[in-house]
């Protein structure tokens, strides 16, 4: 059989269909440095156009090896579409991704726009994706993400009176929960008929590091199940943080695939969720890329796959200030070590 | 009742209302504390503290997670501004004496770890200089010259805005060697915090807790 492309490689990837070599990918940020500096921007301007978004995502992905790419790069998207301020740190000199620097006092005060989709940088993601789908949508993969509805209503309400009203005025969060589960539900199909060829539901603020695995059952994971229901395959959801007390719990709300950190233990994982899930994980995205010798890369990537994913990934965001030569070893790696079957996915 | 009695029993309410979110009733046992003219510091220390560290013990065993730390920071808070005004020069004296410059560095606004340990920090009877969230790198080196901090604590949520720690730890050890640095923050781990040259650090909102703990544990042995 003749060799698959990179996007033919992640469809089937998702698809457990046998493939050649494991993919290298991601669902979260992977724009670098080192592509920022070929195209002759600062890091604060690949938030603001299409052109620096989709550009920087594909000279990464194509600097590095990478099978597609990701867009967008930041958490503020949405809030901002719903009005409220965002720090971009456009003269900074460092590496700093926007931020809200004032959110709404309570959840019923949050207010979201019928319109939203037209609003502030909203375009502009959906710009990017066309981009990405017409420069290289025919032989690479698109990924996009979405924060899950308490890690958004996180970046809405100030984090803090949200976790004490989960407790104290549940009934207050759940609505807003609602209301945000219905529009990511939305936004997935958006994206997807944009181009995107897999959207990963990003619910970082939810780990047992964060929130007990009772109140993940009682508020998160209800909501998690209706997107999962509503939307189409390939279905992916990622959790960092602490994640061993609750993978059992993220297996069931209907994901096909479940990404996770470095703090999770993965072949504890594995026995856990048996083999038909899609396992992906869980490299650490600063220390590897950015600080790791050769021979640590060799033996993270070893551990990856001998913990039992089915695709070694990064469990956050790529630290974009990486070295050149420690992310393509990761790459040549994963590719090399990749070639044998995993738990979900055989090879031809 | 024996005052002694009486201290005991308040004492108690004052932890056990911690423990279980209940401010009203730690307010009220504080301020029978005040109108009984019992020792504040003592109130402190071997009530509010004392619950707390429960409460750090209860985190540790996956019983209570971030929302229950918050909940029962607010019952702290609700009886310690209750007992601060009250805190004699005596007990002054007998507090660790200390100074932290305590913020959240420049990029990241998620301060919920931040003012966990800064209220430990207060417990503990330090000298709090909070710069808030979002906070220009250079910032955290010239409070620590001004202030003559013997501890900076630092923290970021996100990977996205820990390499800002590595910065201002090298700020502020080519000024002054001698300071402690403490990093926080979830995307930390021992290796990364060695190389940003910290002296401390700790993962997450509750370990944070269960760090300023073990220092006040400590304080009330040597106190006891």
């Amino acid at each position: 059989m003749s060799a698959l492309s990179s996007r033919e490689r992640v469809q089937k990837f998702f698809a457990k269909e046998p493939i050649d070599t494991m993919p290298c990918f991601s669902g979260q940020g992977m724009v670098t440095v080192p592509a920022i500096e070929a195209l002759g921007i600062r890091f604060p301007a690949i938030h603001l156009t299409a052109e620096n978004m989709a550009g920087s995502a594909i000279q990464s992905m194509e600097m590095f090896g990478f099978d597609g790419a990701v867009v967008p790069y930041d958490m503020c998207t949405i809030p901002e579409a719903f009005g409220l301020e965002v720090s971009i740190y456009e003269d900074s000199e460092d590496i700093l991704y926007p931020t809200i620097p004032s959110k709404w006092p309570r959840p019923e005060e949050v207010q979201i726009p019928r319109d939203y989709l037209q609003k502030a940088r909203m375009p502009v993601v959906d710009e990017a994706i066309r981009m990405l789908k017409t420069r290289i949508g025919s032989t690479h993969a698109i990924g996009t993400w979405l924060l899950g509805p308490f890690t958004l209503a996180g970046q809405l309400v100030e984090l803090d009176v949200l976790m004490k009203m989960s407790l104290k005025e549940k009934d207050k969060v759940e609505a807003l929960l609602d209301k945000l589960t219905e529009l990511i539900i939305d936004l997935g199909h958006h994206y997807r008929k944009l181009g995107a060829d897999y959207v990963n539901l990003r619910e970082m603020g939810t780990g047992a590091d964060i929130i007990s695995p009772r109140l993940f059952k009682m508020i998160v994971q209800p909501r998690l199940r209706r997107i999962f229901e509503a939307w189409d395959s390939p279905k992916i959801l990622h959790i960092c943080g602490s994640t061993d007390m609750i993978v059992e719990l993220m297996n069931d709300c209907g994901a096909e695939a479940i990404s996770v950190d470095h703090k999770n233990t993965l072949s504890e994982t594995r026995s856990k969720l048996g083999n038909e899930v899609l396992l992906l994980g869980d490299y650490d995205g600063f220390t590897l890329p950015g600080q790791a010798k050769p021979e640590q890369i060799q033996a993270a990537i070893k551990a990856c796959i001998d913990g039992g994913v089915d695709a070694v990934w990064p469990g956050c965001d790529i630290w974009p200030d990486i070295r050149s030569e420690n992310l393509k070893m990761i790459n040549d790696t994963i590719k090399a070590m990749g070639r044998a079957p995993t738990p979900a996915v055989g090879r031809f | 009742m024996s005052k002694d009695k009486l201290r005991e029993e308040l004492h108690k309410v004052l932890s056990d209302g911690v423990v279980n979110f209940e401010e009203e009733k730690v307010k009220e046992a504080a301020q029978r504390v005040v109108d009984e003219g019992l020792d504040a510091y003592d109130a402190v220390m071997n009530g509010l503290a004392a619950g707390m560290e429960i409460v750090g013990d209860l985190y540790d065993k996956h019983e209570y997670f971030v929302p229950e730390l918050l909940m029962a920071a607010d019952a702290l808070y609700g009886g310690l501004d209750i007992l601060k005004p009250h805190l004699k020069l005596d007990d002054m004296d007998q507090r660790l004496k200390g100074q932290v410059v305590i913020g959240t560095v420049q990029g990241d606004v998620h301060d919920i770890g931040k003012n966990l340990i800064k209220m430990m920090f207060e417990v503990a009877g330090f000298t709090v200089h909070d710069l808030g969230r979002d906070v220009p790198l250079e910032k955290f080196a010239e409070e620590q010259m001004r202030t003559d901090s013997e501890i900076v604590a630092l923290s970021a949520m996100m990977t996205t805005t820990m390499m800002g720690m590595k910065k201002v730890v090298q700020m502020i050890k080519e000024k002054n060697p001698n300071v402690k640095i403490m990093l926080g923050g979830a995307p930390l781990t021992g290796d990364i915090a060695k190389l940003f040259g910290a002296d401390g650090y700790a993962e997450s909102a509750g370990n944070a807790v269960q760090e300023a703990i073990k220092m006040i544990s400590q304080l009330r042995k040597l106190e006891g």
